[in-house]
């Protein structure tokens, strides 16, 4: 039976012409995945090096850090960023990826402090350090771009009732939506960042809901994710760089997710980082 | 012919696999890894005056820790989370109270028939107290007339008088907004007012004595 199969499948791959046609038809597909797979590899690894080479070369006339007093600097800069959210009127959000917290920070006040439950951060910011840290991280970020599973304001329209029983009944139903809106909903955010970083904020409120909120995240990035695929494929068939953005995704309780989304201002909201 | 046919499907679902997973997980994957940036670093030195500048950038960090501190109030003041309807009353760093309360709906009201419009919302930022008073008498605008669709009254007229609507104490922030109290005690914690802050009673009376007027309210 054996020797049968091996005679059948060298008869298909050796013997005829055309089988062998069929052969090299399939080895030169495979061929041609792997050599996009490689070159894709090649631009999108040349991409991250590009991405940090604009950063290095952003802080290439700024002095150089001492390296072993470099937690202190850092410390500097964090308290000097935050001195200079405080100024401003507005909220601001302060994210400690060090003590792993987020804070809600209006006047210097911090008006919301949240325990961070799961951090992801791009490699790309773990090879930021000297000077470049300094020139990343050194002044508050601002927020170029909101995207939200929820919306960010709920401001509604409503036409005045013609009478007193129609009032009532508008009033019921506003309560009765009010408590509705109370429900669990899956908070996602993510915005843009003005030095080219994305900021992606996940509502977790136990570690067994993880999964299931890691999922709706993945969902709600799919569009995010296959723009980026398509993009580095059109740059691939350029032979140019696609764009990369590097990450940071922070899990913080879903209320808090929601109440910071809610708080920032649309234009203008400034953000502080320390990694 | 049939299992010829099987093995070149197979190598070439295998291809596409093995491609999609470098596109999909791969890649992604090699690119959040520091492995991509071998060799770029940026500029660092090491000094042989340590001690000195270590000790000069820590007066540093205490001087700016200092001047950060220096934001919060002292005295008594409040922190309002309008999307958790939830206040909390301060002294220094120390909560003295928390609880829920009301705050504003986000809606705007409009009456094409009586040409006439306004937004309830609970505006952001901080704010002072400029006034306070026991037994509050609230003078009904204009809005809480259109919104009960009653005809709206002359400016002085008596029936805009009420008392006991705005609870025991105010508390006026500025531009007609106040934290009070409320008889509608079954809509606390939710977004129904129409910019104010409702308090339950004795939360009421503890921010009331607590604050101060110049005492600062933090809402977000």
């Amino acid at each position: 039976m054996k020797e049968s199969s091996t005679e059948d499948f060298d008869s298909l791959f050796v013997t005829e012409e055309d089988k062998r046609g069929r052969k090299y038809i399939v080895l030169i597909i495979v061929f041609f995945f792997l050599g996009i797979a490689s070159i894709y590899a090649y631009l999108s690894v040349s991409a991250v090096r590009g991405q940090m080479q604009v950063v290095i070369d952003r802080a290439a006339d700024s002095p150089a850090v001492n390296s072993s007093l470099f937690s202190e600097l850092k410390q500097k800069a964090w308290l000097e960023s935050r001195l200079k959210m405080a100024s401003l009127d507005s909220v601001g959000m302060s994210i400690d990826l060090e003590q792993h917290i987020i804070q809600l920070e209006l006047k210097g006040v911090v008006v919301m402090s949240s325990k961070i439950r799961d951090c992801s951060v791009s490699g790309f910011f773990k090879k930021i350090d000297g000077n470049v840290y300094f020139e990343t991280f050194g002044k508050p970020l601002a927020i170029k771009e909101f995207k939200s599973s929820i919306a960010k304001n709920r401001f509604k329209v409503v036409e005045a009732p013609k009478d007193t029983i129609e009032a009532q009944k508008a009033a019921d139903a506003a309560f009765l939506k009010e408590k509705e809106a109370k429900k669990n909903e899956n908070v996602y955010w993510t915005v843009k960042l003005d030095k080219g970083f994305d900021l992606d904020i996940q509502g977790i409120d136990s570690i067994a809901e993880a999964q299931k909120k890691y999922e709706f995240g993945k969902d709600f990035e799919f569009e995010r994710d296959l723009k980026n695929i398509a993009n580095s494929f059109q740059h691939i068939l350029k032979f140019s760089k696609p764009t990369y953005t590097p990450e940071i995704l922070i899990s913080i309780p879903e209320n808090e997710a929601k109440a910071i989304l809610m708080a920032l201002p649309k234009t203008n909201a400034l953000i502080t980082i320390k990694i | 012919m049939i299992r010829n046919f099987f093995i070149y499907f197979i190598v070439l679902i295998l291809g596409v696999v093995f491609f999609a997973s470098m596109v999909l997980f791969a890649i992604p994957a090699l690119q959040d890894s520091t492995v991509a940036l071998v060799g770029l670093s940026a500029k660092s030195t090491s000094s042989d005056s340590e001690a000195t500048d270590k000790s000069a950038i820590i007066k540093e960090i205490n001087k700016l820790q200092k001047k950060l501190d220096d934001y919060t109030p002292t005295n008594g003041y409040m922190v309002v989370n309008t999307t958790e309807n939830h206040f909390y009353l301060y002294k220094g760093k120390q909560l003295l109270r928390d609880g829920i309360c009301s705050t504003g709906k986000n809606e705007k009201l409009i009456s094409a028939e009586r040409n006439y419009s306004h937004e309830f919302y609970t505006p952001f930022g901080v704010r002072k107290v400029l006034r306070k008073s026991p037994n509050p008498v609230w003078k009904k605008p204009d809005w809480a007339y259109i919104e009960d669709g009653l005809p709206i009254p002359g400016p002085n007229d008596p029936s805009r008088w009420e008392t006991g609507t705005l609870g025991a104490y105010k508390l006026e922030i500025g531009d007609g907004y106040m934290i009070h109290g409320t008889i509608y005690k079954r809509r606390m914690g939710m977004s129904v007012t129409h910019g104010c802050i409702r308090l339950l009673d004795d939360d009421l009376e503890a921010v009331y004595k607590t604050m101060e007027v110049g005492s600062k309210v933090y809402i977000y």
